[in-house]
């Protein structure tokens, strides 16, 4: 290798190069590219930056990681699909084997046996957490699950409407809207209780009503932190031939029954909590669950059990027609590359936690999030905007401007949470506001105290208020 | 032998790791939530100490061949070295501890990091404006037909139609599909090439556009690009480029001097991140600037002199994910890049199609190249004169380390029919001269072997946890018959 600029990964000599070019029956490199027309060929050299050694690379990259804030240089209190948990260290450690994180897809079932455990251990504990049978081995992030668990339920019912509960969180909705209209699906809005910020059973009932729909899609927690209660609303859905759709978040999963206990026929969620960074919004993790008979429904990888020529049992991809190397235009999505490594992740993480460690980090993030709620509610003026029952993430409305507060705070390193007029302009002195189990109590205390102190320096909103 | 899972090495009531936080002693789910809420049955986690853990993945990693273990020349797939300093760099607290709803002056290195490489992917494919929120290909595809149907939309022209020749990869049509497009197929002449005459006849003004790989996955270049280009333009539809393969052309021509208006890229691929078997990639999508105001939200701009995320884009297709795109997958394809320079994607773009070449060269006697010419950067080879059938042949290789290539049904391109016996290789550009000539010598001594002790192909791997795994093959090609027009 040369020491020319940009030499980069290069791994022949001059002289291999020649030899190489001598075998092919060449007598230049450029040669190689003699099919490609002269005229659409670039006559310089790309407009890059020059290349940077490995201890330059290392500055530089540095350099910009520390120009942003995180979730250790602030205390945090942000949530909204994203969450701070810990990430026990097993959990790197063993995503970053170069067997795992530099295999491809398991194509070749013979030397991937242990990718594909991985990947079907994945299905069987998600299916468990869901409460759902069928799990497949994961799509991009919640809300493409979301959006491909919605077009699911249309094609397993060959209805092109699906109702959705108007309390699912914004983005997630923006992420349906674009899925479904491509297919040409109708979204038909169910409306929420304004006190509890429950979905509200006659709105799921007038709805379904009106025009059969293939599902309705719920989201729990919903975009208030207000945990549903599913069943009551699956015992409408069946009624009505619909199908019960819930995006939920796992780490309730540990404290609440599964969307399959209560009814679900369809469960998807984002596992990024389940041992996966905040990585600034990606790579996250989206799975769906489904019962055993929706299963050929499912977009994406699944693995499944198989003999080996001596009739041992084995692991490899299966069900494959279902996806868009079989069937092209007929797949049930598109997704081929998935999120296995971050799936691979969950594995490691819902391992080395278990059932044990599981369930009561969930009792531990509901623990926190109510004793910093209660802190903050017995500020003046802090109160809980929705009566519905919250897991770890609540909606407060305040006596100040929000978005004041969250400067304040921010002055003292503090993420207060989410100014909620970003996602409602309803909402206008409304803060959402996420706790984890990585909180210890002098840090709430020291929120709380922090919180006193900026909403005294808040420009207060009038008694009358605006409260949605 | 059968892999455990990790249910096997459970042992009930050992609960897990210690969780625990003294100041919060625990209570009841009832404490919150109504008793017939609350989940009491046993969810069925594994139950292991943490040293169990490790052994068990480590265990099962032992299994697994990646590139760090050995040559990997899975055509199309780009299964290059995967720069450990990317790695350790995209795993800086900066980037893995940031939360994607911090206010966005607390994300500057992110947005900064993130125009540069939007321009490096831009100079690289010739386009005006990119996104980096795609999540894989397939998620690039479905970003660039929603730009193209809101662009008609908006002109208030309703096509309806994509055309695709049938040697796309599946999510070609399965994202066209997904978008309400129709999908029509081109066939491939003889030589290999995009049937040109068929082209004409599918073309009018019902045409969205043609969804195109250049270099196909059958390894050629698309000599008459320039004349599509003018064809499809010629009608008002849009010429697409599925950039999967782009690492055959880097520096040396870009889908936007070809006359294609978007394109998307697979950064796992050719900006060398690694695929983590199966995912996460990542997928940015470019346009030409008359396409610019579609693209997904937010769009990272520079704004009185900062880059900063802008959200209010009143022509955009919408979200397509949450958050940004893969963050930690984006950094390493940034770090990939700033590593080599331009004149380095250059060089790895040579090396990749003088490999390619060498090895057909190499192995022409006993695997005929299905096309009789020069390859780009990977070989359609025929294993239609082997003892053995193509499927047994490759499996053999297993056994002496090297991955197979593509075949029909084992790999993610499709083959149509008539190159049932073919095999993909993509030997890529970091493999070394050394390590080419280890994996010909490895071809041919399997070939060897077919004449002499089929047998032993026939059964093959011999070396692996579990044997021979046929996936109903005999299913598989008549799917395909059914879905080949
Ligand atoms: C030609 C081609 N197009 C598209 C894709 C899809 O890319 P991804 O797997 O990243 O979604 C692939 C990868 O398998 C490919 O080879």
């Amino acid at each position: 290798m040369s020491e020319s600029i940009g030499a980069g990964y290069d791994v022949h000599r001059p002289e291999d190069r020649e030899l190489m070019l001598e075998a092919i029956g060449l007598a230049s490199i450029d040669e190689l590219f003699a099919k490609i027309p002269r005229d659409l060929r670039l006559q310089r050299l790309m407009d890059l930056p020059p290349p940077l050694s490995e201890w330059e690379l290392d500055r530089h990259v540095r350099a910009l990681a520390s120009a942003n804030a995180t979730t250790l240089t602030h205390l945090s209190l942000l949530g909204g699909g994203a969450y701070d948990h810990h990430v026990p260290a097993v959990v790197s450690d063993i995503a970053s084997r170069g067997e795992f994180l530099t295999s491809y897809t398991p194509y070749q079932p013979e030397m991937s046996q242990g990718m594909l455990r991985v990947l079907h251990d994945f299905q069987l504990l998600l299916g468990r957490l869901l409460g759902l049978p069928r799990a497949n081995s994961s799509v991009y992030d919640g809300a493409t699950a979301l959006a491909e668990a919605a077009w699911m339920a249309c094609s397993i019912r060959q209805v092109p409407r699906i109702a959705v509960a108007e309390t699912i969180w914004p983005e997630w909705r923006a992420v349906l809207d674009t899925y479904m209209d491509g297919r040409g699906v109708t979204i038909h809005p169910v409306a929420a209780d304004p006190d509890s910020g429950l979905v509200a059973p006659e709105s799921l009932e007038r709805t379904l009503a009106r025009t059969p729909m293939a599902a309705l899609v719920v989201q729990t927690p919903n975009m208030f932190g207000v945990v549903e209660s599913i069943r009551p609303l699956a015992a409408i859905c069946k009624a009505h031939g619909a199908l019960t759709n819930v995006s939920c978040y796992p780490m309730l999963l540990g404290l609440v029954q599964s969307p399959g206990e209560q009814g679900a026929d369809i469960a998807t969620c984002e596992a990024q909590s389940l041992g996966l960074w905040l990585n600034a919004g990606g790579p996250y993790l989206g799975v769906i669950a489904t019962r055993d008979e929706y299963e050929l429904f499912l977009p994406g990888r699944i693995v499944g059990e198989c003999d080996d020529l001596k009739g041992e049992p084995a692991l490899a991809l299966v069900k494959e027609q279902r996806e868009q190397h079989v069937s092209r235009d007929k797949a049930t999505s598109h997704i081929c590359s998935n999120q296995a490594l971050m799936a691979l992740r969950a594995v490691v993480y819902l391992s080395t936690v278990g059932e044990g460690g599981f369930r009561r980090l969930s009792r531990l993030n509901a623990q926190k999030a109510h004793y910093l709620c209660d802190r903050l509610c017995s500020l003046p003026g802090v109160a809980l905007a929705k009566s519905g029952r919250f897991f770890n993430e609540f909606l407060l409305s305040l006596p100040g401007d929000a978005a004041s507060v969250l400067r304040s705070l921010r002055d003292e390193r503090i993420f207060g949470g989410i100014d909620f007029a970003g996602l409602d302009p309803r909402y206008r002195h409304h803060l959402l506001v996420a706790v984890t189990e990585t909180r210890s109590k002098g840090e709430l205390d020291r929120i709380v105290a922090a919180f006193a102190r900026a909403l005294s320096a808040a420009p207060r909103v009038d008694a009358g208020g605006d409260r949605a | 032998m059968k892999t455990a899972s990790v249910l096997d090495r459970s042992r009930q009531g050992f609960g897990g790791a210690a969780v625990f936080d003294p100041e919060f002693p625990d209570v009841a789910g009832t404490e919150w939530f109504p008793a017939d809420e609350v989940r009491t049955a046993p969810i069925g986690l594994p139950e292991l100490s943490e040293l169990e853990v490790v052994r068990h993945f480590t265990g099962l990693s032992h299994g697994v061949h990646g590139v760090d273990s050995g040559p990997y020349p899975l055509g199309s797939c780009t299964m290059k070295y995967n720069p450990k300093r990317n790695d350790a760099l995209a795993r800086l607290d900066g980037f893995a501890r940031a939360h994607p709803r911090q206010p966005a002056d607390t994300l500057q290195g992110l947005w900064d990091l993130s125009l540069d490489l939007q321009r490096f992917i831009a100079e690289l494919t010739g386009m005006d404006a990119v996104s980096l929120q795609p999540a894989a290909g397939a998620h690039g595809e479905l970003a660039g037909l929603l730009i193209m149907r809101k662009y008609f939309a908006e002109r208030g022209e309703p096509r309806r139609i994509i055309l695709i020749p049938d040697s796309a990869h599946g999510t070609n049509p399965a994202s066209a599909a997904m978008v309400g497009y129709e999908c029509k197929i081109i066939p491939t002449t003889p030589d290999g090439l995009m049937d040109l005459a068929a082209m004409d006849r599918l073309l009018d003004r019902n045409v969205a556009g043609l969804m195109l790989t250049n270099p196909s996955t059958l390894g050629l270049f698309e000599e008459n690009i320039t004349r599509i280009g003018q064809r499809v333009h010629d009608q008002g539809a849009l010429l697409y480029y599925d950039g999967a393969n782009l690492n055959a052309l880097m520096g040396i021509v870009r889908p936007g001097d070809m006359g294609f208006d978007l394109v998307h890229i697979n950064v796992h691929k050719t900006l060398s991140t690694p695929h983590g078997g199966g995912g996460p990639g990542a997928g940015p999508v470019g346009v030409k600037a008359f396409l610019e105001p579609y693209l997904p939200v937010p769009v990272i701009r520079r704004v009185a002199g900062r880059a900063v995320p802008d959200h209010d884009r009143p022509s955009t297709i919408g979200k397509i994910k949450t958050h940004f795109g893969h963050t930690e997958v984006l950094v390493k394809a940034y770090c990939y890049v700033l590593t080599v320079g331009a004149l380095g994607l250059k060089t790895a773009t040579e090396n990749a199609v003088l490999n390619a070449n060498y090895l057909q060269a190499k192995l022409a006697d006993l695997l005929p190249p299905v096309f009789h010419e020069r390859c780009m950067h990977e070989c359609l080879l025929s294993g239609g004169t082997l003892k053995v059938s193509p499927f047994d042949f490759v499996k053999r290789l297993i056994d002496f380390g090297v991955h197979p290539p593509t075949l029909v049904g084992a790999g993610c391109v499709h083959f149509a029919k008539q190159y049932e016996a073919a095999m993909l290789i993509e030997p890529t550009e970091t493999e070394s001269l050394p390590s080419l000539d280890s994996m010909i010598e490895k071809f041919r001594k399997v070939a060897r072997e077919a004449a002499v002790a089929p047998y032993m192909i026939e059964t093959a791997p011999h070396t692996t946890a579990v044997a021979k795994i046929i996936k109903d093959q005999a299913a598989y090609i008549s799917l395909l018959e059914a879905t080949t027009p």
